[in-house]
């Protein structure tokens, strides 16, 4: 039951291609984060969907009905821009009230409208102000009651944050978040920031290149990256080159892992073995009882608030591992150590 | 020795490093200004009197002030109007290097003002002018004596050559400060463009406009020699009406000529305070 | 903003080039038609009047005037200004409002008010009628156009941390000024220094007043040509015309080359 739907859309901008056969649908009420590096064409989609510019391929509904051709004043999207996009001429309560008033609904509700969003986004008190005399902080959140005060159908959010500190960053993406499940807005979100697409949605699409890579729910995305552009651009993962020798080992050097090798994946296939550096434990003499042990030195001890991030020397290949903070001083610079991890914790993919 | 340690001491020394140029300042441009101020008060015996401004009351003298006022405000209204016109219509070219080609045009063009400029003037709209010649052989129009490039209608012309592109040149980067984002949003809340025009460009556009008029207008107001050239002691303008009290081609009254110029600078200086009042409202916005 | 139709667009461009060229066109023919006041186009094409006002006595005496005179303007406009504008930048941002508002004030004061103003205070010798006191006269005309460049891109380069990192590196006052500071404000100071030139020499007013006939520039020449005879007015237009052509193509050739380290560095970050 798709609400919002991109079906096989494409643009093209000149002879670049900013998005390629995007196909996506949109559940009702649900959070979906466009998550990838910068140019990847998460904005153009975002556009696409509020009518900036025009897909010249594949069409987009909304609610069952094709809103590809319908100009942007008619859709019913509230968009939310990164930055600076209040009006600096209207104070709070007339940004707020704009979309309304050139709408013609009547005085009334608008007043109404204003004060129930500026409660909604708790700036109750600063209907009076101008843009300029807010922070950044504030800004967006006015930014966000205006775009909801037309109660759109969809709600589009292209980097709202990323011109904010990353203290007010943190608080507003829980905010818009709240505000999202109270009103149970379908929401489109983009952002090239990987924690904050985890955070706070309920889906994440991650993009690179105009094409979509991988979409699920944050879990799956991290825990099971389908491709290695996700796995090296969500969190951190150790690549592992090898060669797959049967269906649950792969040679890493001299080294065999237990890993559990997927079934399109031939023997003698060149491979990644992917392993997240929490996975890792860290070991001071060889353990005995371990999987998939690896033998090298210390490098890097990197303190990190609760964790502390070893890097380590495997035979020339530098493989990362987390411990718990408290556990550093048993580790020095150049110790010799051992790193193992169990082979769920593995993830097998194709070098290219 | 370390440029700027930010000691007092060090900093009322510093002061004095901007003396030599405030002295310059005051010798030639605060001090006489200042003494014409107190001589339009006195009278030939330097005894304080408002003699002077009675003697400005004369009709010639109304009459110049009233001439200038109006021919500043015509050019300055037209000049804003079509330079907004003319401006946006530059601003939104697509090719980068004919804007620049243009904009620089314009910034060479609003400094030829002066006799070479009304000497152009006269041979393209003179009574035999080319464009003179042109109206009257293509399209069967005598402008004279109807119109004549020594008369206000011409200095209104002239004028606007140089008023013209002083608003483009102002109101080139006002245009520039309307983020995309305004329109977006306008638009993607429900606004048309003539909606988004009243209600967010103009409003957010107006200080610079005005800025951009008060200016054209000091402009024109301050200007002698365009008008000079071409119509010499036919026109009466404040500022023909000052020089003639140097030159003594009429009477020769240095009261009158003290009082006449204080006026000037009154309303001059009333425009540049509009003019900056206007220009920190559009700062303010343009962040 | 909907696409306007390129028809209006062009149209609105092209009338606002043909009302800014049309009558330096003319002109530029004129000086050298034989006779051109029945028909459309000139009846023939000579450079005599050219010659007639080379000829002219006092051609070559306005001329060298006019030079000397916005020459002298632009050395001590320097003078006073880039020191200055330096040192409010650097040593004392206070006073930075009080600078500002000295180079508004020349908006303010109509070039014959000027003039009146100094031939009122400076009556006597050696100032009276003197070209010491035409030339201070253009100083404070038209140093808002030295000003503003100069201002601009000391703003632009943010002296305190050029200054700031070139001292930490090890460089001395003099090494900073010359090797850091100077390199990034000449495009300004140049600019500055050519638009000053270029409006001095067309200036007519504080010359006609204040020297007059005792030291006549390429203008007040020009104004006399107007009424006497148009032949020679249009050959003098021309090279007013062409000395400002001159100055501004050297301005944008200055500032564009002026702007390309700022914009490298702005790509860099
Ligand atoms: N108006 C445009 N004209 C030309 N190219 C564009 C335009 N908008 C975006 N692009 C190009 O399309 C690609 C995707 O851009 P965008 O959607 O803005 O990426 P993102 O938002 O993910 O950073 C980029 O390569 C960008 O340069
Ligand atoms: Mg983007």
């Amino acid at each position: 039951m798709a609400y919002l739907e991109l079906k096989n859309v494409s643009k093209l901008f000149g002879p670049v291609a900013a998005v390629k056969d995007f196909h996506f649908a949109v559940a009702k009420g649900a959070f979906v984060s466009l998550l990838g590096p910068s140019g990847c064409g998460k904005t153009t989609t975002l556009r696409m969907i509020a009518g900036f510019e025009m897909p010249d391929a594949g069409a987009i509904t909304l609610d069952g009905t094709d809103i590809t051709s319908v100009p942007p004043n008619r859709r019913g999207t509230g968009m939310v821009f990164q930055a600076y996009a209040l009006f600096p001429n209207m104070n709070v309560r007339d940004n707020v009230a704009f979309g309304l008033e050139v709408t013609g609904h009547p005085k009334q509700e608008i007043e109404g409208r204003v004060r129930e969003m500026l409660a909604l986004v708790r700036l109750d008190d600063t209907a009076k102000r101008f843009p300029h005399q807010l922070s950044g902080g504030q800004q967006q959140r006015i930014a966000l009651a205006r775009a909801l005060a037309i109660r759109p159908r969809v709600l589009l959010l292209d980097e709202p944050l990323s011109a904010l500190d990353a203290v007010v960053r943190v608080a507003l993406r829980g905010e818009i978040r709240r505000i999202q499940l109270e009103l149970g807005i379908t929401t489109v979100y983009v952002t090239h920031d990987q924690e904050e697409a985890l955070s706070i949605s309920d889906r994440v699409v991650v993009m690179n290149q105009g094409l979509i890579e991988q979409a699920g729910t944050p879990e799956e995305i991290y825990r099971q990256p389908k491709t290695r552009f996700v796995a090296a651009f969500i969190g951190t993962a150790n690549q592992l080159n090898g060669v797959v020798v049967d269906r649950t080992q792969v040679r890493f050097g001299e080294t065999m892992l237990r890993a559990p090798v997927p079934s399109g994946l031939k023997e003698s296939s060149k491979v990644v073995v992917l392993v997240r550096p929490e996975s890792i434990a860290i070991h001071a003499a060889a353990p005995t009882d371990a999987h998939n042990v690896l033998e090298g030195t210390i490098q890097t001890i990197t303190f990190l608030g609760p964790i502390t991030r070893l890097g380590v020397d495997i035979g020339g290949t530098r493989v990362v591992a987390d411990m718990a903070a408290s556990s550093r001083a048993a580790f020095t610079h150049t110790q010799h150590v051992w790193l193992s991890f169990p082979p769920d914790a593995c993830q097998v993919m194709a070098e290219k | 020795m370390i440029p700027w340690s930010r000691s007092p001491h060090q900093k009322i020394s510093a002061w004095l490093g901007v003396v030599p140029f405030l002295a310059f300042c005051l010798a030639f441009e605060i001090v006489p200004v200042l003494l014409l101020l107190s001589g339009s008060f006195s009278d030939k015996n330097g005894a304080f009197s408002l003699g002077n401004y009675a003697k400005i009351s004369a009709p010639i003298y109304v009459r110049s002030f009233w001439n200038s006022i109006q021919l500043s405000a015509i050019t300055a209204i037209l000049g804003a109007s079509l330079g907004l016109l003319f401006g946006y219509a530059i601003f939104r070219l697509p090719a980068p290097r004919v804007r620049e080609a243009l904009i620089a045009l314009s910034d060479v063009t609003t400094n030829f003002a002066g006799a070479p400029l009304a000497f152009a003037f006269i041979v393209i709209l003179g009574s035999n002018g080319v464009v003179t010649l042109a109206f009257e052989k293509y399209l069967a129009l005598k402008l004279y004596p109807t119109f004549s490039i020594y008369s206000y209608s011409g200095l209104v012309l002239a004028y606007l050559y140089f008023q013209l592109p002083l608003m483009i040149l102002l109101i080139i980067p006002a245009f520039a400060g309307l983020r995309r984002e305004w329109w977006e949003s306008a638009h993607n809340l429900g606004a048309n463009t003539i909606q988004y025009w009243r209600r967010i460009a103009l409003p957010i556009l107006t200080p610079s406009l005005i800025a951009g008029i008060v200016l054209l207008f000091a402009n024109a107001f301050g200007a002698y020699a365009t008008a000079w050239t071409l119509g010499g002691s036919n026109i009466t303008l404040a500022t023909i009406q000052i020089a003639f009290t140097i030159t003594g081609e009429v009477l020769h009254d240095p009261g009158a000529g003290d009082a006449l110029a204080v006026v000037s600078l009154l309303i001059m200086g009333v425009c540049i305070a509009i003019y900056q009042f206007a220009n920190s409202r559009a700062r303010r916005w343009a962040r | 903003m909907k696409q306007r139709p390129p028809v209006l667009q062009g149209l609105l461009v092209a009338l606002f080039v043909a009302y800014m060229i049309l009558p330096i066109i003319a002109t530029y023919t004129f000086s050298i038609a034989t006779k051109w006041d029945i028909t459309l186009m000139p009846e023939g094409y000579t450079l005599e009047w050219y010659q007639t006002a080379f000829d002219h006595p006092y051609f070559s005496i306005t001329l060298t005037n006019s030079f000397i005179v916005s020459i002298a303007a632009v050395l001590v406009g320097l003078l006073f200004i880039v020191p200055t504008t330096y040192w409010v930048h650097t040593r004392v941002p206070a006073a930075k409002p009080l600078l500002d508002l000295l180079m508004i004030l020349p908006f303010g004061i109509p070039a014959v008010v000027l003039a009146l103003a100094l031939i009122r205070v400076y009556a006597f010798p050696p100032f009276a009628r003197s070209p010491f006191l035409l030339i201070s006269a253009c100083v404070i005309f038209s140093m808002p156009f030295m000003y503003r460049p100069i201002s601009n891109s000391l703003m632009a380069i943010d002296v305190h941390t050029l200054t700031e990192s070139a001292l930490s590196l090890g460089a001395n006052t003099l090494q900073i000024l010359i090797r850091v500071i100077a390199p990034n404000i000449l495009p300004g100071i140049l600019s500055g220094s050519l638009l000053v030139f270029a409006t001095v020499f067309a200036e007519f007013t504080l010359a006609n007043l204040i020297t007059g006939a005792s030291f006549k520039t390429f203008p007040i020449l020009l104004v006399e040509f107007t009424r006497r005879d148009g032949r020679i007015a249009a050959a003098l237009s021309v090279i007013s015309f062409t000395v400002a052509w001159f100055a501004s193509i050297a301005i944008l050739w200055v500032s564009g080359r002026g702007r390309k380290p700022t914009e490298e560095a702005l790509g860099a970050r």
